[in-house]
């Protein structure tokens, strides 16, 4: 009960938060200089003010932006996000289609980096100063420092076009039909690199943390006093260092969480990956209003719910937290 | 018709004399042993990549570079063009303008289908001139602006109505610059607002089959095609890969088949050109002149004084750019109208040269004469430079410009913002010294140089038209009567002394004749049948099984 109200709480005190979200958005992208009207004459190379006229008064551009924000709010307020006339498409179904490829990709990295962190964060101080402690070390400071980009790049020099065993982009064979466990594995292939080159770079912080972590809380009291009540090694790490020491990594997880839904730009364009953040990034450039606005909406509602899930994480790892 | 490129010819041979070790290492390109590489096969799915991602597909009303290649698969012009320019029947089987120039009569293909099953008859001509193209083309304000209407006898009789003649319209009739549209699909909606939008119908060899934004558009065969057994290929699939080292990557594994229009890097080229699987062209670029130029606003002294505009001009090494940014793809500029233009006879090269020796002692000494001196730093002026936003390569040239102008004393600064920015300063608030843009010419030189150099084209707002406020009634004269002109050789006369008005005028500096590249599989053939290139159909392409 104390706890269902808690979550409510927390929902009821986050809709301020998004509303300022919402008017703090509306209005920075309006300080941007021009407009979704202009790039379009740009890219067409002439057009007439006539038609420049037209296409500001279909895209409401027109209107002041008192006006242009009620628009939008009412719109909102109704679970429309609108509608892109640079696509021309309706600004939901733009972000649908992208929001499976985004969670795939994000969810397939993320999900490894960090299993796979905490795990070699494990092993590595439990045999601190050892090999495997050095090379777990030694590997993760490379992944850390290593772009992203430039690693998809070689990835790609050497599995797909080297060796062949990897098609190079894109999210699946287009045209190719494939169909059931078939599609399953085409798709699978197209992830690998994407997902991998994108996981590096966390997997990296997690494990170094997670090592951190667990060897500062095996130098705490509690583990002393487990010890003197003869607990072996193996119960003291599992059922009292770990525990523990996943809080900072749990705390990192989640402000990285955000990121899910926001996409990688890099690892996308590098590999064609139709995921959302390239879609903002072009929503930008070209002054979409109503798909950017939507993205950050959507962007912003998504870090309050990862937030309070992350609360709710703690609490269930440490009692003694108070919600 | 016209039958593939020479280059092509060649690239067959030289496919066929592989060494066998070198054929089983590329994986399964040649798997299948070597078709017979000159009976078109029919079948076979052709990917090419179009970079970037169009917005949309509404090519009736957008023209962004990147929307033909997909497009022009779809919608059909009246006629199309032979390797010489000259127009050739498609939608219209034959014309016929009349002595006044005032009208041009077209008799209209029997028994063509949209895609949606409507027969095409004079309406839909009628339909897409007056109230789609007249209306919403960007263009239109050039190339239609003589146009009165459109006279429907019969269903397959459509005339022309200039209000003057238009010597150039019988150049712009290809699909990719007037498309043909059909009436019943837009009739009594709003054109910008159409559905088909996105899902284009028309009567070419392929029909729209899908769109997966940010990866491909799908086109499916035409089985209904109006010409008998074409086109070869079942489906073209148009990727969209935003990363240029993974477009080229595309290729070189051979899952893309063809990249047109400098979708690869130039830096890229030599690597492309080695691989045995590919093969590069620059052919089917003919009709799709570009220049990339120095706009100077003629409002921000010193830059209103004529001799230091040419000073600018005289300062600039256009070997250097082409060498170290474009890969010398190109030549240099010799003035205001590309050198495709030769082939229609419009270009001359008879104007004030500026790439000569002592080039840098003449534009010291018109400086020095338009009373601006060096001052204690060796700088005379400093002015800003936009920097290009569409790509790289445009930033390498600006970082040239600023050396190469610190040579004569003129302090560059660079300033690079994004698209949307850039555009406002440089065509609203007029609030620039110096662009670097890469401006399209079009198909005759009324597009080129009627946007760019007419007074009446200082507009504000709108963009990549008359910038630099260059005003000169003489060649406006000129310019305006050489578009009504119907005699050839009168209008080439007028063009030759259009150029040299310009060149002595220097309102803006020409740098660089551009030169597009295409790179593609050497399983794919006849790619390339005609001027218009990637923006006219794949209809004779074919993939050696």
């Amino acid at each position: 009960m104390r706890f269902a109200r808690y979550v409510g709480y927390r929902l009821l005190t986050a809709l301020p938060v998004i509303c300022g979200i919402i008017v703090l958005n509306f209005l920075l992208i309006h300080l941007a200089p021009g407009d979704a009207a202009s790039v379009l004459a740009g890219e067409s190379g002439a057009a007439t003010p006539e038609y420049m006229d037209e296409l500001r008064h279909k895209f409401g551009l027109d209107q002041s932006l008192g006006m242009q924000f009620l628009t939008y709010v009412s719109n909102l307020a109704h679970f429309n996000l609108g509608y892109s006339y640079r696509n021309d498409a309706d600004v939901s179904s733009l972000i649908l289609e992208r929001l499976g490829p985004t969670s795939l990709l994000m969810l397939t990295a993320f999900g490894t980096a960090l299993a796979l962190g905490i795990i070699l964060g494990l092993v590595a101080a439990t045999g601190r100063n050892s090999w495997r402690d050095n090379v777990i070390s030694l590997i993760s400071l490379v992944a850390y420092a290593t772009p992203g980009f430039w690693l998809g790049l070689m990835m790609i020099v050497i599995f797909s076009i080297g060796l062949g065993w990897l098609p190079t982009s894109g999210f699946d064979t287009v045209g190719a039909g494939h169909e059931g466990w078939a599609e399953v594995w085409d798709i699978g292939r197209h992830l690998v690199m994407p997902a991998v080159s994108l996981a590096l770079f966390y997997l990296a912080l997690y494990a170094r943390l997670m090592r951190a972590s667990i060897l500062e809380q095996t130098g705490m009291d509690y583990v002393t006093t487990a010890r003197a009540k003869g607990q072996t090694e193996r119960r003291i790490m599992t059922g009292h260092v770990l525990r523990n020491a996943l809080l900072p990594v749990v705390t990192l997880a989640g402000v990285q969480a955000g990121n899910l839904i926001g996409g990688s730009i890099v690892v996308e364009t590098v590999f064609g990956w139709p995921g959302i953040g390239t879609l903002a990034f072009n929503a930008l450039q070209s002054r979409d209003l109503n798909l950017i606005l939507a993205i950050f909406f959507i962007s912003a509602c998504l870090v309050v719910v990862i937030n309070l899930a992350v609360d709710v994480i703690y609490f269930m790892l440490d009692p003694r937290m108070e919600i | 018709m016209v039958d593939d490129s020479p280059s092509n010819k060649i690239s067959r041979r030289t496919a066929l004399a592989l060494p066998l070790g070198l054929a089983a290492s590329s994986g399964t390109i040649f798997s299948n042993g070597f078709a017979k590489a000159d009976e078109p096969v029919r079948g076979g799915t052709m990917v090419m990549i179009v970079q970037p991602e169009p917005s949309t597909l509404a090519h009736y009303a957008v023209t962004a570079g990147n929307i033909p290649p997909i497009a022009t698969q779809i919608y059909e012009g009246l006629v199309t063009y032979d390797w010489d320019q000259n127009p050739q029947p498609s939608l219209a089987t034959s014309w016929e303008t009349a002595p006044d120039g005032k009208s041009i009569t077209f008799k209209l293909r029997e028994r063509v289908f949209f895609h949606n099953g409507n027969p095409f008859t004079s309406a839909d001509v009628q339909f897409s001139f007056m109230e789609i193209l007249k209306k919403y083309h960007p263009f239109a304000p050039l190339l239609l602006a003589e146009l009165t209407g459109v006279d429907t006898p019969d269903a397959m009789t459509a005339i022309l109505r200039l209000a003057n003649p238009a010597p150039y319209l019988m150049k712009a009739l290809a699909g990719r610059d007037l498309p043909i549209m059909c009436k019943s699909v837009f009739e009594g909606t709003p054109v910008l607002q159409n559905p088909t939008a996105n899902k284009p119908i028309g009567t070419g060899p392929f029909k729209f089959g899908q769109w997966d934004r940010g990866q491909f558009v799908r086109l499916d065969r035409n089985d209904k095609y109006w010409k008998p057994g074409l086109p070869y290929l079942d489906h073209i699939i148009a990727r969209f890969i935003p990363d240029a080292a993974t477009r080229s990557a595309a290729l070189e594994t051979g899952e893309a088949h063809f990249a047109g229009y400098s979708a690869v890097n130039y830096a890229d080229l030599a690597r492309m050109k080695s691989n045995p699987i590919l093969d590069t062209t620059m052919k089917g670029y003919e009709m799709t002149p570009a220049l990339s130029v120095l706009e100077l606003n003629a409002n921000h002294p010193p830059l209103d004084k004529k001799e230091v505009r040419q000073a600018i001009a005289y300062a600039i090494d256009r070997k250097v750019i082409l060498r170290d940014v474009m890969y010398g793809y190109g030549q240099p500029a010799t003035g205001p109208l590309s050198r495709l233009f030769k082939t229609v006879g419009f270009y001359t090269d008879d104007v004030r040269n500026y790439d000569v020796p002592d080039r840098l002692e003449i534009a010291n000494k018109l400086l020095d004469g338009a009373g601006l001196p060096r001052g204690s730093n060796g700088m005379r002026f400093g002015i800003h430079l936009e920097v290009n936003s569409f790509g790289e390569q445009w930033l390498r040239q600006a970082e040239y410009l600023k050396q190469a102008l610190a040579i004569v004393g003129i302090d560059l600064t660079l300033r690079s913002e994004d698209t949307a920015t850039w555009l406002r300063r440089v065509y609203t608030n007029y609030d620039y010294d110096m662009n670097e843009p890469f401006l399209s010419q079009g198909v005759d030189p009324v597009y080129g140089l009627n946007k760019q150099y007419l007074t009446s084209q200082i507009r504000k707002g709108v963009t990549f038209v008359n910038n630099s406020f260059y005003a000169n009634p003489e060649f406006d004269d000129i310019l305006n009567e050489a578009m009504r002109e119907p005699d050839h050789g009168k209008r080439a006369a007028l063009y030759k002394k259009a150029q040299q008005i310009l060149a002595e005028d220097c309102p803006l500096v020409w740098l660089i004749d551009v030169q597009y590249v295409s790179v593609f599989n050497r399983k794919l053939h006849d790619h390339t049948t005609g001027p218009l290139g990637t923006q006219q159909a794949f209809e004779r392409a074919w993939l050696e099984k």
